[in-house]
């Protein structure tokens, strides 16, 4: 996790841990020459074990730490790694480290296909799912006598003269498995990494600025099955066997704790966690095989447990330790009170380059969103229900109606979130009608939403920065440091709406109204011809809520951005808008400029009426 | 395939899916009211299952099963209501990977404490004396045990519609599930109901493990394959909807009835559950009788 408070010690702990790994021979055998009885192989042997362990639980921290994943299938593609050195070598006399170097690739596969089938479905589901594939992995290892060998598996793979020494042996797992740390490492850090990050943190946002969620998952669910598949490889390197039981659903509990034990939140944390397993598992495993299964839920659980709001709290449980002893960062949070509007700079903002509409005609006539016969029913109830509505260019287009008029439906059909029953949409002349989300925000429509949407861990700098690689279509790039990119840009554009200060700081502990502005940012940051504002005074002082309109008008006018937007308070609404169109029960109820609106009797008799004798 | 092993098959599978059933409910009832998928429901399952062989044998042929079945219920009820309090109080409104893994956990500890204190080895118990014959179909025979699997898991289904339709406490579950807030500004104690519901779920798992131990060996590694069919049902007839687990349990017994009958098929009769999983969810991703969860 990319927290602040914790980049000042990363770089020497995970210094400190590589010294520590490559002395562990030269030390075990110092260990042999004090002690005649003590053999130096075995703790080298325990060594290399947590060598490999070290890469399958990082591998799974890709998925669990940084997308926000959680598998039951990690174990089987470690299981496949495994199978493909061990199968390879005993049925076709392919040499191991031949076997080696596929074992990656048939982990990838196997891992790719079964997560086209898992990720059809939806978070839980989908752990669901990885569990049956896990399940039936192990079924065919276990049952495929003529090829797996069953429930005995494979032994005796034979290795090549040069790797017979095991300290040789340690270092060249060693070096295979620095190699996919670095890998791996680059990987987090990238534009790529980046959008997994945003995944994790807010999936919703996260494809409002327009990344594919499914197919990053995918993504990183072969990438891991990858790594997990070379730690298996290696597994059966130095094991020279392969079982079925590696495939077994609750052996996914030896990444899963490994990952928990070092913390989620560092990327070498895990290293540090598969070496004190080893050594429980050492001390404990063959006299207390049973009880070693408790004490690894038990670890688990209490790491779950302890760390209020769940393990994914624990980094911040040590930045809020941190920042007891250093009192900075937290004055800085205290001075984040809803300031950041009032500083807001409209003019500022509306100059920057970040905001890449495209010019329009001035033209105000020309219509941009085209909505026709648009319905969609839940159920029996029609939330909206044939709905005709233009919205022209450079207009601001305000709509209201009463609590469940099918406002925020219909926001969420024109922007991909609800699939329409009937009726099409249509943006800039192209048929968008059922396109998914982030297609729809790449178009071009930009949203806020009804409830906060940022990326709450993620510092306010990032939020922008993200939204825009991702915008850009940069976030496909595996290699480069997300963080320094566009970072100018982003800065220039948090000066204007006011959260300057705030750059370095979680989103989430700033005030609402400055969680709105960082809102306003991101959709400024998309470059969005359209935008639509989901109620975007919510929660707002009378203060704040006057100069977030005024930033949005000057940035609409000079950028000629569409404005679609609904909201209850009227003097938003009759102040801001160019248009302004009534729903009541899923259907238009009238469309006009506000002072039609404001003396049509029809719409005082449904809305405005109700809303005086209420106040 | 003659029309009596035909018979044969389709009992066999009614069989499978009553005790599927019954675990797929508890699980779905669960899910319905508190939005936590429990991995560990297979566990409570297992505990049950060893409960009662190892009190049906102390007690004896006539009553042993009987005493088993409800010291298990009780039993596991208990281990449900602890876990309620100690563990999914905390995670509740929790994203699903925290409840996943803390469910999770409590599989590996309720696994290693089981095979602590009742060993890795099978363990078997006869059907109760008064139903332990066999009777004789379109000239294959079968175990008046089977019928009386099918017959508990009516009972129970019907039981648990009278629950959640008859009842105050159905009421007050069906609200959970639909709006929690409201329901305790109401004056309904929402902590203690969720208890309720979980002990409820936990005594549906140790109804399916009491009533599975006569008819399969008892073992360690049962929570994993009943937790492996429970969630194929839960994919296939939609988390939360109890006709749902109906629909699921009756498709999954039956698939892995007509696999497991011959012997090239035996090994791979999870897969065919598995590939109809696969098209379930291509065409519904959210179940057949499941509601599509937002986001």
């Amino acid at each position: 996790m990319r927290v602040l408070e914790r980049r000042h010690w990363r770089w020497p702990a995970a210094g400190i841990l590589i010294v520590g790994a490559l002395l562990v021979p030269p030390l075990a055998g110092l260990g042999e020459q004090l002690n005649p009885d003590s053999s130096a192989k075995f703790p080298i042997f325990l060594g290399t074990s947590a060598l490999v362990l070290s890469l399958w639980a990082i591998s799974y921290n890709l998925m669990l730490g940084y997308a926000g994943i959680v598998s039951f299938a990690h174990a089987a593609y470690y299981g496949v790694g495994a199978y493909t050195v061990a199968i390879l070598f005993q049925r076709y006399h392919v040499p191991v480290l031949a076997g080696l170097a596929l074992a990656p690739v048939v982990a990838a596969l196997v891992g790719f296909l079964s997560g086209l089938v898992a990720l059809r479905a939806v978070r839980l589901y989908f752990s669901l799912l990885t569990l049956a594939i896990s399940q039936l992995l192990y079924a065919i290892a276990f049952n495929w006598y003529s090829v797996t060998g069953g429930d005995n598996g494979i032994h005796g793979l034979e290795l090549p003269d040069f790797l017979s020494d095991y300290s040789i042996l340690y270092y060249f797992v060693a070096a295979a498995v620095g190699v996919c740390l670095v890998l791996m490492f680059s990987l987090v850090r990238s534009p790529f990494g980046a959008a997994l990050l945003a995944i994790r943190e807010n999936r919703e946002r996260a494809r409002s600025v327009g990344i594919n969620v499914r197919a990053y998952e995918l993504a990183v669910f072969t990438i891991a099955a990858a790594f997990a598949g070379m730690a298996g490889g290696l597994y059966a390197l130095f094991e020279q066997q392969a079982y079925p039981e590696q495939l077994y659903w609750t052996a996914n509990a030896q990444p899963v704790v490994i990952a928990l034990l070092g913390g989620i939140g560092s990327f070498l944390g895990p290293a540090l966690g598969a070496f004190i397993y080893t050594e429980l598992d050492n001390q404990l495993s063959k006299n207390f095989a049973y009880q070693f299964d408790i004490l690894l839920g038990g670890i688990v659980l209490a790491v779950v447990l302890l760390a209020p709001g769940g393990f994914a709290s624990v980094p911040d449980l040590i930045g809020q330790l941190r920042r007891r002893f250093s009192r900075q960062a937290e004055s800085a949070v205290a001075e984040s009170s809803g300031h950041a509007i009032e500083a807001s700079d409209p003019g500022r903002a509306a100059r920057i380059k970040a905001i890449q509409a495209d010019r329009l005609p001035a033209d105000t006539r020309e219509p941009l969103l085209v909505i026709e016969g648009l319905s969609r029913h839940f159920g029996g109830l029609r939330a909206v229900s044939g709905v005709n509505l233009t919205v022209h260019a450079r207009d601001r287009h305000a709509i209201i109606g009463p609590n469940g008029a099918g406002k925020s439906t219909l926001f969420n059909l024109i922007t991909g979130h609800l699939k329409p029953t009937t009726g099409r949409v249509r943006f800039g002349g192209r048929d968008i009608t059922g396109k998914p989300p982030h297609m729809i925000a790449k178009a071009g429509i930009g949203r806020t939403f009804q409830i906060t949407m940022i990326f709450p861990k993620l510092t306010v700098l990032q939020n922008l920065q993200y939204a825009m690689l991702a915008h850009r279509g940069r976030t496909v790039r595996p290699f480069g440091r997300a963080d320094r990119m566009y970072r100018d840009e982003a800065l220039d554009l948090l000066a204007a709406v006011g959260l300057g200060p705030y750059a370095e700081l979680p989103a989430g502990l700033l005030s609402h109204g400055d969680q709105r502005a960082i809102e306003l940012a991101i959709s400024l940051a998309l470059g969005s011809r359209l935008v639509l504002l989901d109620e975007p005074t919510a929660g707002m002082s009378a203060f704040e809520t006057q100069k977030a309109m005024e930033l949005v008008r000057r940035v609409a006018q000079e950028k000629s951005l569409t404005l679609l937007f609904c909201e209850h308070d009227m003097e938003v609404v009759f102040g801001t808008a160019q248009t302004v169109t009534v729903m009541n029960q899923g259907q238009v109820l009238t469309q006009g400029r506000p002072e039609e609106i404001r003396n049509d009797p029809e719409v005082k008799r449904v809305y405005l009426g109700e809303l005086e004798e209420t106040a | 395939m003659s029309g009596g092993q035909l018979l044969l098959f389709v009992v066999g599978g009614l069989s499978n899916a009553a005790y599927l059933f019954i675990v797929a409910a508890g699980l779905s009832l669960v899910f319905g009211a508190l939005r936590v998928i429990n991995m560990a429901h297979g566990s409570l399952y297992m505990i049950a299952a060893f409960v009662t062989v190892v009190v049906a044998n102390q007690l004896g042929l006539t009553l042993g099963f009987w005493g088993g079945l409800v010291v298990a219920v009780i039993v596991t009820g208990l281990v449900g209501a602890l876990i309620e309090v100690v563990v999914l109080r905390r995670v509740y409104g929790e994203e699903h990977l925290v409840q996943l893994l803390a469910t999770y956990a409590l599989t590996l500890v309720i696994a290693g404490v089981v095979r602590t204190v009742f060993g890795a080895n099978y363990r078997t118990v006869k059907p109760p004396a008064a139903i332990n014959f066999s009777v004789t179909l379109a000239g294959n025979s079968y175990a008046a045990y089977s019928f009386f699997m099918i017959g508990a898991a009516v009972v129970i289904g019907t039981g648990v519609y009278v629950l959640m339709y008859r009842t105050t406490l159905g009421r007050n579950i069906r609200a959970a599930v639909s709006d929690p807030e409201l329901l305790s500004a109401s004056g309904v104690n929402v902590a203690r109901l969720y208890t309720v519901v979980f002990v409820i779920g936990a005594a549906l798992a140790a109804l399916g493990g009491a009533i599975v131990a006569p008819s399969q060996a008892v073992n360690a590694s049962m929570d994993t394959d009943v937790l492996v069919l429970a969630f194929a049902i839960s994919v296939i007839g939609g988390l939360g909807s109890i006709i749902g687990s109906l629909v699921g349990a009756l498709i999954v017994g039956e698939v892995l009835s007509f696999g497991l009958q011959n012997q090239y098929t035996n090994p791979y009769a999870i897969a065919f559950v598995f590939i109809i999983m696969v098209i379930v969810l291509t065409i519904r991703p959210w179940g057949l009788f499941g509601k599509a969860e937002q986001t």
